[in-house]
Order: structure tokens, then sequence, then C-alpha cells
């Protein structure tokens, strides 16, 4: 290192340190203990935010459930249970003993319903319905559409075969 | 020792005992408002960002990579800020990967009054001197001023200040060298 070099170095840190206030520490940590009230309030705020928010949307969801006929959730099985009826349909072919009996109406689009064997050539369903008017029938083995013979109510399904016609009241 | 202690105090305060935060502050309160101080040249702004760069460690604790000094990264939290409030402002600030030409040199002529009256008088003349060092020093690109205050006058390593810089440790030692070549040019009547 050169003369110049060392004699510089020696007046460059023999410059005196500039010091802070006295009160600098405790500024320090005033600042520190406001942005932590800060961060734990808006913390807080946003908790708050996220409350509310998802108890609207469990009103929403809520809603939708009991005054709409939306699939969101699995039907409960309870008689009267918000708006619907438990309806049996019982359906005792003439034919005996058929393999497979099932229903479609309305109700189910026209997609089949398999029925239970209840007892000796008997099958039943049972199903839970808004009141009002629906049409159906019974596939036996199916292919065999057979209107409810234990039904007075009937119309032409338009096809040249016939549909029975459920009335499921309020109760 | 030292550091151990640092560590310790640290491993306390995120355990909970955040009171213990204190300790560091006034353990290096007093180096890096000197150093921001030097940086900005401005007692308020030096206050401010000195006291920004303590809150800003206290809440980046949690994530402090103790392989480090606390004071090293400490500096480094310093010197970013006081990189921010450059950019803020708008005041020349110089890229750290700039390449270092020979006309920076020439920017000191530029700037600094070429009057120096040497005096019969050691205490003014040292008094001049002082005075004299620490235009020169404040008017040095921002690059060299930097890494000039870390190493003479808050006595850190090389490594220590291509810890805090960012820049590899050559780089480090190439401006420290161009610097004081710097400062010479504007100092050369009380040097040589």
């Amino acid at each position: 290192m050169e003369a110049w070099e060392k004699k510089l170095i020696d007046h460059l840190e023999s410059l005196p340190q500039v010091s802070p206030g006295e009160s600098f520490s405790s500024k320090v940590i005033s600042s520190i203990r406001a942005e932590q009230e800060k961060r734990e309030s808006k913390r807080i705020h946003w908790f708050d935010f996220k409350k509310v928010l998802a108890f609207s949307l469990a009103g929403v969801f809520l809603g939708l459930m009991l005054l709409t006929d939306l699939p969101l959730s699995p039907r409960l099985e309870t008689t009267n249970g918000f708006g619907y009826e438990k309806v049996e349909l019982v359906f005792c072919p003439s034919s005996q003993n058929p393999r497979t009996v099932a229903v479609a109406g309305d109700f189910s689009k026209w997609d089949s319903l398999q029925m239970k064997k209840v007892r000796d050539n008997c099958w039943s369903v049972t199903i839970q319905l808004k009141p009002g008017h629906y049409q159906y029938g019974f596939l036996v083995d199916g292919e065999q559409w057979v209107p409810d013979p234990a039904s007075l109510r009937q119309v032409s399904d338009g096809f040249g075969g016939i549909n029975s016609v459920l009335v499921v009241e309020n109760n | 020792m030292a550091e151990w202690e640092d560590r310790e105090i640290i491993n306390q305060v995120l355990q909970g005992n955040s009171q213990l935060f204190t300790l560091l502050v006034e353990k290096y309160q007093k180096s890096i408002f000197n150093y921001v101080f030097r940086l900005v040249r401005q007692r308020q702004e030096a206050e401010d960002l000195a006291q920004e760069t303590f809150v800003k460690a206290f809440f980046a604790l949690p994530q402090y990579d103790n392989s480090y000094q606390f004071s090293t990264w400490i500096f480094r939290i310093a010197l970013n800020l006081c990189r921010d409030y450059f950019r803020k402002k708008k005041l020349p600030f110089l890229s750290l990967h700039e390449p270092i030409g020979d006309d920076e040199n020439g920017e000191l002529e530029d700037m600094i009054e070429q009057q120096a009256f040497l005096d019969p008088d050691g205490e003014i003349l040292n008094q001049e001197l002082r005075t004299k060092l620490e235009k020169a020093i404040d008017q040095l690109p921002l690059k060299f001023k930097e890494v000039v205050i870390l190493r003479h006058l808050e006595n850190l390593s090389y490594e220590e200040i291509a810890q805090v810089t960012g820049l590899p440790i050559g780089t480090v030692k190439t401006y420290l060298h161009r610097a004081r070549k710097a400062l010479r040019k504007e100092l050369r009547k009380y040097l040589d």
C-alpha cells in the first residue's frame, strides 16, 4: 500500500461517527408496535371479511336448497320435508314373476327407476315428489310398457299407448 | 461471542420475547444511522430510514438466515432502503453493475471546489482536510460511496461488504481502489 493510500485510510477511519438522537431506540420500538397493531387490525378485518363471506355463501346455498329444485343435495327421506311428499308406488303385474320391474315417469325425466320385490309378484318403490300431476308407467322385463292398473287416471302418451297419472297432493 | 449473542436474542424474539429486540436496536443503531446518514446526508431522512431499517428487520426476522451475521443482514436492509430512497427521489443513482469508466473519476473535478489552502496551523489544516474529505466522499458515485463507508467507517471486511452490497468480492476491491484514487485526486495536496 502506498503512503498516500495509508494516509487517506487513516483520515477516513478517523472521521467522526454521526449518532442518532437519544430517543432513537424508543422511536423504533414505538414504530414496531404501531406496525404490529396495524397488521393485527388488517388481519382481523380480513378474518371478519372471510367470516361474512362464508356466512353469506352458506345463506345463499341454503336458500337455493330450500326454495329451488336445483340438485344441490340428496333429497331427505322425510315426509313433508321441504315441500316434498313421500309416495309409494306398488305394482302387481298380471304376468307371473317377471325378472325386472321398473317405473318411469316425467318425475324421473322418463329414466327407469328399478322397483323392489316386496311380496309375491308385487314390486314397490318410494319416491319423493312435490305436489302436482305426473305421468308414469311401469316397464316389465325392460320391454313391456304397462300403465298402473291401480290408477284410474290415464292419458294417451301421444304414440298410441297409455300413461297413468299420479296426483300428489299437499298433506 | 457477539454473534452468538445476536442469535440468542433473535431466537428469544422469535419465541415471543419481542421486547429483547431493543437490545439489537441499541447495539446497532449508531452504525446503521451513521451509514445511512453518510449516504443520504440529511439528518431527518437518515433517522426515518434507520428506523425503517429496524422495523423492517423486526418483521423479517422469521426469514433471517442465521448463516449470515445479523450485522451484515441489517446493513443490507439499510442499504436496500437507501437505494429505494434514491430511486424514489430520482436522485442520481448509478447502477452497481455499470462498468467503471475513467470519466467517472473526472466527475469530482467538476463537483468539488478546487481552492484548498494549506495553513501553517496543523489543527486548522486537519479541520479543512476533514471538511474536504467529507465533501469528496459525498460527491463520490453512490456505488463507490456505499463500499467506502462500509470499509473505512464501519470497518466491514471485503466479504461482509460483498454480502451487504450483493457484489462479488473482486468488484468490491475494485470499487474501493477506484474510490480511493478518486479521493486522492481531490485531496492530493494533503496526501502527497
